[in-house]
């Protein structure tokens, strides 16, 4: 196997509050391989965007890094200056954010947004259009010069977010890192989106690290999934393992709850009872217990450790689901 | 079961330069009570501006509303104004539409004061509403900052429901929110309907909701209903083609799923060039002659099953 594109080892930040260090991020590990597309999935809170942010060292003035390293391409991110940052953002690693709208300037035309993120290229501003002119058309945006002189409010929604994707693409990254990019879609324009990043992405060969809560969308689009639980990797492995075979309680929980499986219509969804643990005071042993409805003595005491090959979970009862599962 | 509300060929237009743009363009629907609606479609079909023109906050250019059983006046800004205490609205941002220098019991207390309310003591009225929507009375004293995504809905159910309204309206109740999470929301408004025999019409773009929750459903395109019905029957058996394309691309979280995809073509057409004859023409897989030049007049089909196409699906 090829080295990994991004590394992730052990990495913990915690966030400066009034009431103490919040431990926003535990021990977590995460690798992305060449060309790999890999998926985040877990709730609000659980960490995705903390973990992102560290990754593209945007994080808020009052996180710490606790411990870990960032590496990418055998570069120890967290170690650049905010300038060798710079000079990767947009180049190496680019992002698609969640709301088009909002990520694109409404101020300025298509057209100069595109050359502006071509800043350092040297080439002439007629090459500099004639390369987004080609990325619109990559992107599937019909009649692209006309494009060009339009402005963010003049594109619907679905050609915005194409519009962002030509735009993080534009440099050829070697990761792309994709936040929830089509919530604000309708199902047909979903699919559109999923399908052009799977063509790109084997175009370009860039690796895609695809956060969402839809796990429709994670399931149509990763071959390799994560699952975080409130600041911790719980779960991780290929896509149709961990969606077929889940093996930690929160998984089955999360995948349980989602109404598109439930074939029947239900006026009574289920639902994890419970809230999310204190992550200022954390509890001991399983961060997970207290919503499990398996939990046993040495789950209060002792956290579990991620444990598999391929197919990993941190939970102390893997042995036991098996035992139990059909 | 009694009629609630209904609409009859209700129109938005806004002037725009040189012209015109119709956002609702001749929609009509009847909700009964303890039923829910739901309208799905696209960022930009019309949905939130009918929930808006339904409640005064958008002003309509043609049509007519009825809530039970009378017609709605409109306003000098054109805008129909409905009971506000018999029509309630949830708006899409759960902690952006709560005031953030009011703390929870000071919002739900304001409903009263704003109807004059005598009978009942806002204070007690608001712990009471806290209680019903499974906060505890803790919960009265914090800031909109201080609640999650989930808490802050749950406010704004119980601020929504406060003057017991007969007719709900929530624009995307559950976005945002993660699966466990809308599983409550959604519960909890099931069960406060069954209570209360409220009519709820939910807005919203996503299918796999409007599935378990609604009765009937409407799919809204360029400011039209191209179909509404039964939400179990249009699920099973769509009769447009764009909503049997909206319901195959609704991604599977099975991994194994054939990909039983209808690719549609192209972009959703501005509302500033809607497209001549059938609008969806420009898109639909089974475009003929006749979709280019005519307009499909409303087609109706067994048990209220309306829809707009000359070559419906056939099952």
């Amino acid at each position: 196997m090829t080295a990994p594109v991004l590394d992730i080892r052990g990495l913990s930040i915690s966030y400066g509050t009034e009431a103490g260090a919040l431990k926003a991020l535990r021990d977590v590990d995460l690798e992305v391989g060449e060309g790999s597309i890999i998926g985040i999935v877990g709730e609000s809170g659980c960490g995705k965007s903390t973990l992102i942010s560290a990754i593209i060292r945007l994080l808020a003035p009052n996180a710490q890094i606790v411990q870990g390293a960032v590496n990418f391409k055998g570069r120890d991110l967290l170690g650049l200056s905010s300038e060798q940052m710079r000079a990767l953002r947009g180049d190496e690693i680019s992002m698609v954010f969640q709301d088009p709208m909002t990520s694109l300037n409404p101020t300025l035309t298509i057209g100069r947004q595109m050359s502006d993120v071509q800043h350092r290229s040297t080439v002439s501003r007629s090459e500099k259009n004639a390369c987004s002119v080609m990325m619109l058309e990559r992107v599937g945006i019909p009649d692209p010069e006309a494009q060009l002189k339009r402005y963010p409010h003049h594109l619907s929604g679905g050609m915005r977010q194409r519009v962002a994707i030509a735009m993080a693409l534009m440099a050829e990254p070697s990761l792309l890192i994709a936040d929830e990019p089509t919530t604000a879609l309708d199902a047909t324009l979903e699919v559109q989106i999923i399908h052009r990043l799977k063509e790109l992405q084997r175009e370009f060969g860039c690796s895609i690290l695809f956060i969402s809560h839809h796990l429709g969308v994670i399931a149509e689009l990763c071959e390799e999934v994560i699952v975080m639980y409130a600041g911790e990797v719980v779960e991780s492995g290929p896509l149709r393992e961990v969606f077929i075979d889940p093996k930690h309680p929160y998984t089955r929980k999360l995948l349980e709850c989602d109404p598109a499986r439930i074939a029947e219509p239900t006026r009574e969804l289920p639902v994890i009872e419970g809230s999310l643990p204190n992550l200022v005071n954390l509890p001991d042993g399983c961060i997970f217990k207290d919503r499990c409805s398996k939990a046993e003595a040495r789950c209060g005491i002792e956290p579990p450790k991620m444990s598999g090959d391929g197919h990993r979970a941190a939970c102390h009862l893997l042995d036991h689901f098996q035992e139990t599962s059909p | 079961m009694s009629t609630l509300l209904a609409v009859n060929d209700l129109r938005v237009r806004y002037p725009v330069r040189g012209g015109f743009v119709d956002v609702v363009h001749g929609v009509s629907l009847d909700i009964k009570r303890g039923e829910t609606t739901a309208i799905v479609g696209e960022s930009g079909s019309g949905k939130t501006t009918l929930a808006m023109a339904l409640c005064g906050l958008a002003p309509v250019y043609g049509g007519e509303v009825r809530f039970e059983g009378e017609l709605l006046q409109r306003d000098r800004k054109n805008r129909l104004n409905p009971d506000r205490k018999r029509v309630a609205l949830m708006f899409q941002d759960p902690v952006g539409s709560l005031n953030p220098r009011m703390t929870v019991r000071k919002a739900l207390a304001e409903p009263f004061r704003i109807h004059k309310v005598e009978s009942a003591d806002p204070d007690r009225e608001a712990l009471g509403l806290l209680d019903k929507v499974g906060l505890g009375e803790d919960f009265a004293d914090r800031y909109p900052h201080q609640l999650s995504g989930g808490q802050a809905r749950r406010v704004g159910v119980a601020r929504a429901l406060a003057l017991r309204p007969h007719l709900l309206i929530a624009d995307e109740p559950t976005a945002g929110l993660d699966v466990s999470v809308q599983g409550e929301v959604l519960n909890l408004l099931s069960q406060l309907q069954q209570e209360m025999g409220l009519g709820i019409l939910v807005i919203t773009h996503n299918l796999n909701i409007v599935r378990h929750v609604a009765d009937r459903m409407a799919i809204m395109y360029l400011g039209r209903f191209i179909e509404q019905g039964d939400s179990q029957q249009i699920f099973s058996q769509p009769r447009h083609p764009y909503t049997a394309a909206l319901l195959a691309a609704n991604p599977s979280p099975d991994p194994d799923a054939q990909p039983g995809e209808i690719e549609l073509k192209g972009d959703v057409p501005s509302l500033l060039q809607r497209p001549p004859g059938c609008e969806f023409h420009t898109r639909c897989p089974g475009v003929r002659e006749k979709c280019r030049g005519l307009f499909p007049e409303v087609s109706i089909d067994g048990e209220h099953r309306q829809y707009h196409c000359f070559y419906p699906l056939d099952y």
